[in-house]
């Protein structure tokens, strides 16, 4: 301990600290600080209205637990994650082992994978909208010209949800695609073909070297995607605004909705704090489990 | 309340605008000797430019008074406002949705207008009676009326006739309007005979209060204790639209309300019932416009809804307050008045400029079907309740709709599971 401290005085630290304090300062200003007001706020009442916010102890929290709609919430939020994260890696991956390869106007590929990324929420939200609407959609007349009745898509209960997970893996494939490119080219060329000698066919060498070898991107991609599916809410509030009947109300859609349509803001600093627990413990068991099935080399 | 648009709108947790709360110091209270006033609103386009001529020729006649604008969605101002009053930054004037007027009264900073409109040159009973109602809230005025539109029926003659339909006449019952519907609708076209926006909002829900209070029924009890909805009127209503969503299908239930005026003017829906703001959106069709229809076996006649937004002045020292007073009693005088709504197409927010007869051609020539729209404020009787707990209720009613229609409830039962929600709200619960 004494030798870290040491350490911290020389010199060279000190120039560290000095740069990277500017952003460290923001970063306080503008992401700890509000992290900090929101805890206090949701031991309040508050309605962001009135300056008059009254402790109300651990009542948010209490109230929180005999909720059903949050409950709903949950369950909304977990279905969604659950489907969401690994959808968007399979395909990922998928589209990646494609793209891997010299093949003439492969960039032109590359770029045409990735480009879901570039396109905002709010055009992606549009489109999707049009494409899977119950009457005009392309999807439902698709559908209909191979003897498939049109479904209702956004307009069911039993059904929203599942076309925002499409919608949103749609959007996030450039990003998985991305990730695994990178990562299948690290993978060694000497590995496959000494696998190839002793007679490994592709689909195996792809499962027993090429998977195993993208672990740590595999890693990086389940806690990345898995904390911005829990943060889900652009596409559902451009979409289906939680409905139809709540069916693909998310936390942090209920939690604006609260804050914002039904001015109860410390309900919704409350909400707000128990995501961020189970997001930290989430990650936690990802890296913790990762010890095991992560490989570096 | 003007349309609802499909809002852009990023994540925005209680933890982002806390963060924004702390951003912003106060402003100057002049600069360059000129008392600053600064107005915060939505508009664009056509009233957007019309706004902007209006705050140019006010600066030019007053030139120790500096009148600057921030345009931003109307859908979030509330936001920016709720962060910007607390960070102690609040704008002088601002166009907020009339819904929020009980949640805007208990904002310290805004200022009570009721000392203010009493003064003879403030014309205030030349508002339309809804108009001052949604601004009041108990013994406080929040606001001035900025805009106000009301729901009537919008309906393409060119699928009437085809359909062999005869138009909509002042007469009609909602019977009436039902069998239209349904011959107006033909699945092999993906044709239907009415839309309505199913999304369980209050834009929802502001349709349904139409037809609520053309039955004889009303949202709450008279002293705004309990819920009043799940009368036998109430279930009359709702049963309509059940009838037309569920058994006859020719209802369009647009769940995502993103599609109506789109579907309306590519000539897949027979009527839409909306209100004047819609009408520029209808280029491609021939369209005429006819008050709401009415319930035969009630004495409630022919009604509608009219969503008033106010112009909100909040307090930045009495030099501001004072200039942003007089801002607003001159943008809101029988003139500007008039100036606004030929260049926009808005209904005009006074009696005496909508009972014209010449301005109401003009605004006819530019936009077809608008002096229905004026005519039809006059059937506005009623008014939403000013209570603070009206987002819950509205919430509570939009579900009960929408599970109807979407023929997962009972108008009865549907209505009487809101009212519960309702009652607890009210009750503190």
């Amino acid at each position: 301990m004494a030798g870290r401290w040491r350490r911290l005085g020389r010199s060279e630290s000190a120039t560290g600290w000095m740069l990277v304090s500017p952003g460290a300062i923001l970063i306080g200003i503008f992401g700890l600080l509000p992290v900090l007001m929101a805890l206090r706020l949701s031991f309040q009442k508050s309605d962001l209205l009135t300056p008059d916010t009254p402790w109300v102890g651990t009542k948010n929290y209490r109230q929180l637990a005999d909720d059903p709609r949050f409950a709903e919430a949950i369950q909304h939020t977990i279905v969604y994650t659950a489907l969401f994260v690994p959808g968007t890696m399979l395909v990922g991956l998928l589209v990646a082992a494609a793209l891997n390869r010299s093949v003439r106007f492969i960039s032109v590929y590359r770029t045409a994978a990735y480009i879901t990324m570039a396109v905002s929420t709010i055009s992606e939200g549009i489109i999707f909208l049009w494409l899977t609407d119950k009457d005009y959609g392309l999807v439902n007349a698709t559908l209909n010209t191979v003897g498939i009745s049109s479904q209702p898509f956004l307009a069911s209960t039993s059904q929203a949800l599942y076309v925002i997970v499409a919608m949103t893996i749609w959007g996030w494939t450039g990003f998985a695609v991305i990730v695994y490119l990178a990562a299948l080219q690290g993978v060694p060329a000497e590995l496959h073909e000494a696998a190839a000698i002793d007679g490994a066919r592709p689909f195996t060498r792809f499962r027993t070297i090429t998977v195993p070898l993208l672990s740590p991107a595999s890693l990086f991609l389940v806690v990345w995607l898995s904390i911005n599916a829990l943060q889900l809410f652009d596409e559902v509030y451009l979409t289906t605004r939680g409905g139809p009947l709540h069916a693909t109300t998310v936390i942090v859609y209920y939690l604006w909705d609260q804050a914002f349509v039904q001015f109860n803001a410390g309900y919704a600093a409350a909400m707000a704090y128990v995501l961020f627990v189970v997001s930290v413990l989430f990650t936690a068991v990802q890296f913790r489990l990762a010890r095991k099935y992560v490989h570096y080399s | 309340m003007i349309k609802r648009q499909t809002a852009w709108m990023a994540a925005a947790a209680t933890v982002a605008a806390l963060a924004l709360a702390g951003c912003g110091g106060g402003g100057d209270s002049t600069s360059g000797g000129k008392t600053k006033v600064v107005v915060w609103d939505g508009y664009e386009d056509a009233q957007g430019k019309n706004l902007t001529a209006l705050i140019a020729q006010y600066n030019k006649e007053h030139p120790d008074v500096e009148v600057t604008q921030l345009v931003s969605s109307s859908d979030r101002v509330l936001q920016k406002v709720l962060t910007a009053v607390r960070g102690g930054s609040p704008p002088d004037v601002a166009y907020m949705f009339g819904s929020w007027a009980p949640n805007i009264a208990k904002i310290p900073q805004v200022v009570d207008m009721s000392s203010y409109v009493k003064q003879p040159d403030w014309k205030w009973d030349d508002f339309y009676e809804g108009e001052r109602q949604a601004a009041t809230v108990g013994d406080k005025i929040v606001g001035v009326p900025a805009l106000v539109d009301n729901l009537a029926i919008v309906y393409n003659k060119k699928l009437f006739q085809e359909a062999g339909v005869a138009p909509p006449t002042p007469d009609w019952t909602w019977d009436d309007f039902r069998a239209a519907a349904k011959k107006l609708t033909d699945p092999s076209k993906k044709q239907y005979g009415w839309l309505i926006p199913a999304d369980g909002t209050e834009d929802t829900v502001w349709h349904f209060d139409a037809m609520l209070w053309e039955a004889g029924g009303d949202i709450l009890n008279s002293d705004n204790t309990k819920a009043a909805f799940d009368s036998a009127a109430g279930v009359e209503a709702l049963t309509m639209l059940q009838d037309m969503a569920v058994t006859d299908k020719s209802l369009y239930l647009d769940t995502t309300n993103a599609n109506g005026t789109k579907l309306m003017n590519s000539g897949k829906i027979g009527m839409l019932v909306t209100g004047p703001w819609d009408l520029s959106s209808l280029p491609d069709i021939d369209y005429g416009v006819q008050v709401m229809p009415s319930f035969a076996d009630s004495d409630a006649g022919h009604q509608t809804i009219a969503g008033p937004d106010n112009w909100v002045v909040f307090d930045n020292g009495s030099a501001r307050k004072q200039a942003a007073v007089d801002f607003v009693r001159w943008l809101t005088a029988a003139d500007q008045v008039r100036t606004t709504s030929l260049a926009s197409g808005d209904l005009p927010i006074r009696e005496s400029v909508g009972s014209e007869a010449s301005f109401r051609r003009q605004l006819d020539q530019n936009l077809s079907g608008s002096s229905t729209f004026v005519e039809n404020l006059s059937n506005v009787k009623k008014a939403r309740p000013s209570v603070e707990q009206y987002p819950a209720i509205s919430e509570a009613m939009g579900q009960a709709i929408v599970a109807v229609l979407l023929g997962k409830a009972q108008p009865a039962q549907a209505l009487a599971d809101a009212a519960q929600t309702t009652n607890d709200a009210l009750s503190g619960g």
